[in-house]
């Protein structure tokens, strides 16, 4: 059994670990900075930068409130919102796009001028980054003590203060690392965009974007960033880990050496 | 049963299947199936928007000599409502106009650049909004009405001719277009892929890419 699973577990990790490795193994890290001087690789950093903290600001700000009321209220229906939230995170990307059109779209429900513009792209990275944070949003709000909430209210705190000072710094582990979750989530975003904004150097390419449209023509500026996207992702997936030490047990027997 | 593999620009997904449906086709840019062949992708027949890709692959020792078999003309596609109002290509100089041509390198961007700074319309770039990696999907976001104009092939507009109409390039502009197919070294087929060519080449095959609007060679 313990040979079993060893190889089981060796065959897994190394098929996960493998192209990850690969990228930075294919070409010298001297040749991938070189390569991120690229003005592609230039613009599509900043076009992802910019629009991934616009998208994210919209998430914090308007899917913190939503989260506190899904995770804090008892009504008919909460399942169905709950189930609203999520579905972004099992749709495929194509689908979002089209939904995007058929809702912002010129012809679409609201008929907007967004698409093919940069907020296009805010957009597209929002609807499909915010399940990851609302997501974990509600299981920390959740998660709190509800006598501690309780015993505001009976010391004569009102709902706003009760949350200001009590449940967001109780939740700030859980909120944060749903935010780097939703982040990491965002930076990758490609489906959706391409359809929805379009693809423009300096203007709506993003990184994801920038790496499709280089790997035919140039696969080593692709390569670099590529690489970067990786070491990107690999560092907010730890800082969500870090963040979640406070609010679940299962990474509680990891010491942590920071505070 | 040996089923084809028919690497083929998207520009031709409204064709190629009428003069052979038994094959399993790909549509897509020229430059990513040129790319994918010297990937190793097991293509029996590569058919592109421009000579440049199968010249490349043939010098490369990647495929046959490649054969022209169809021509076609550059035009302005746009949306029937016309919602900048756009009525001759020097429009395309006004501000404002959401403009989808082709990517760098995809046949359909590179003949759209040539042509406009053939025309000295290169100011008309300032409106591109999105860049795309095949012509349908210029023609797809004309077609939706999200796109003000975008430049395609003629043959592109006739299938969805209840949504778009096209505006002619002038002559001066126009780019020479023209579509070469070859059999990648690659095929594990290259006899029934012989025999596709033919086909493509054959009185019926010339008839199906007439009709559907190519020019002939």
């Amino acid at each position: 059994m313990k040979v079993l699973f060893g190889a089981a577990a060796a065959v897994a990790l190394t098929f996960l670990a493998l192209p990850v490795l690969a990228i930075f193994l294919r070409v010298s890290p001297t040749t991938l900075v070189h390569e991120l001087n690229d003005p592609v690789a230039r613009d599509a950093l900043v076009v992802s930068l910019r629009t991934s903290a616009l998208a994210q600001a919209l998430v914090l700000v308007l899917g913190t409130p939503t989260a506190y009321l899904l995770a804090t209220r008892r009504f008919r229906g909460r399942n169905v919102l709950l189930t609203v939230v999520e579905l972004p995170l099992v749709l495929p990307p194509a689908v979002a796009g089209i939904g995007l059109f058929a809702a912002f779209g010129r012809t679409g429900l609201l008929s907007t001028s967004v698409p093919f513009t940069q907020l296009a792209v805010v957009l597209a990275i929002a609807f499909v980054s915010a399940p990851f944070f609302m997501r974990t949003a509600v299981a920390s709000f959740e998660a709190l003590d509800p006598t501690l909430i309780a015993a505001a209210r009976t010391l004569g705190a009102r709902p706003w203060r009760v949350f200001v000072r009590i449940a967001l710094p109780l939740s700030a582990g859980g909120l944060g690392a749903g935010l780097a979750l939703s982040f990491a989530r965002g930076l990758g975003e490609f489906g959706a965009t391409i359809m929805f904004a379009g693809s423009l150097q300096r203007v709506t390419q993003t990184l994801s974007l920038a790496i499709y449209a280089e790997f035919a023509r140039n696969f080593d500026v692709a390569l670099a960033m590529g690489a970067m996207l990786v070491a990107f992702s690999f560092f907010l997936l730890l800082v969500v880990k870090w963040l979640s030490f406070g609010w679940t047990s299962p990474f509680r027997s990891v010491p942590s050496s920071s505070a | 049963m040996k089923l084809l593999a028919i690497f083929a620009a998207a520009s031709l997904t409204g064709v190629f299947p009428q003069i052979d449906r038994e094959p399993r086709f790909q549509f897509a840019g020229s430059d990513q199936l040129a790319f994918q062949i010297t990937q190793g992708a097991r293509a029996d027949v590569f058919a592109a928007a421009s000579p440049k890709y199968p010249e490349q692959l043939y010098a490369q020792g990647l495929c046959s000599k490649p054969a022209v078999f169809a021509t076609n003309t550059v035009v302005l596609a746009v949306p029937r409502a016309n919602p900048a109002h756009i009525h001759s290509i020097y429009d395309l100089r006004r501000d404002g106009i959401k403009l989808v041509i082709g990517a760098k390198g995809v046949p359909i961007g590179d003949y759209t650049r040539t042509m406009l700074a053939k025309l000295d319309l290169s100011s008309a770039l300032k409106n591109v909004v999105s860049e795309e990696d095949d012509v349908k999907i210029v023609v797809a976001k004309v077609a939706l009405g999200e796109a003000d104009a975008g430049f395609v092939y003629r043959t592109d507009v006739k299938p969805v001719g209840n949504k778009v109409f096209r505006i002619a390039v002038p002559a001066a502009g126009q780019p020479t277009v023209r579509y070469e197919l070859c059999i990648p070294t690659t095929s594990q087929h290259p006899k029934l892929a012989a025999a596709f060519v033919r086909e493509v080449l054959s009185p019926r095959g010339r008839t199906a890419l007439r009709t559907a609007g190519f020019g002939l060679p």
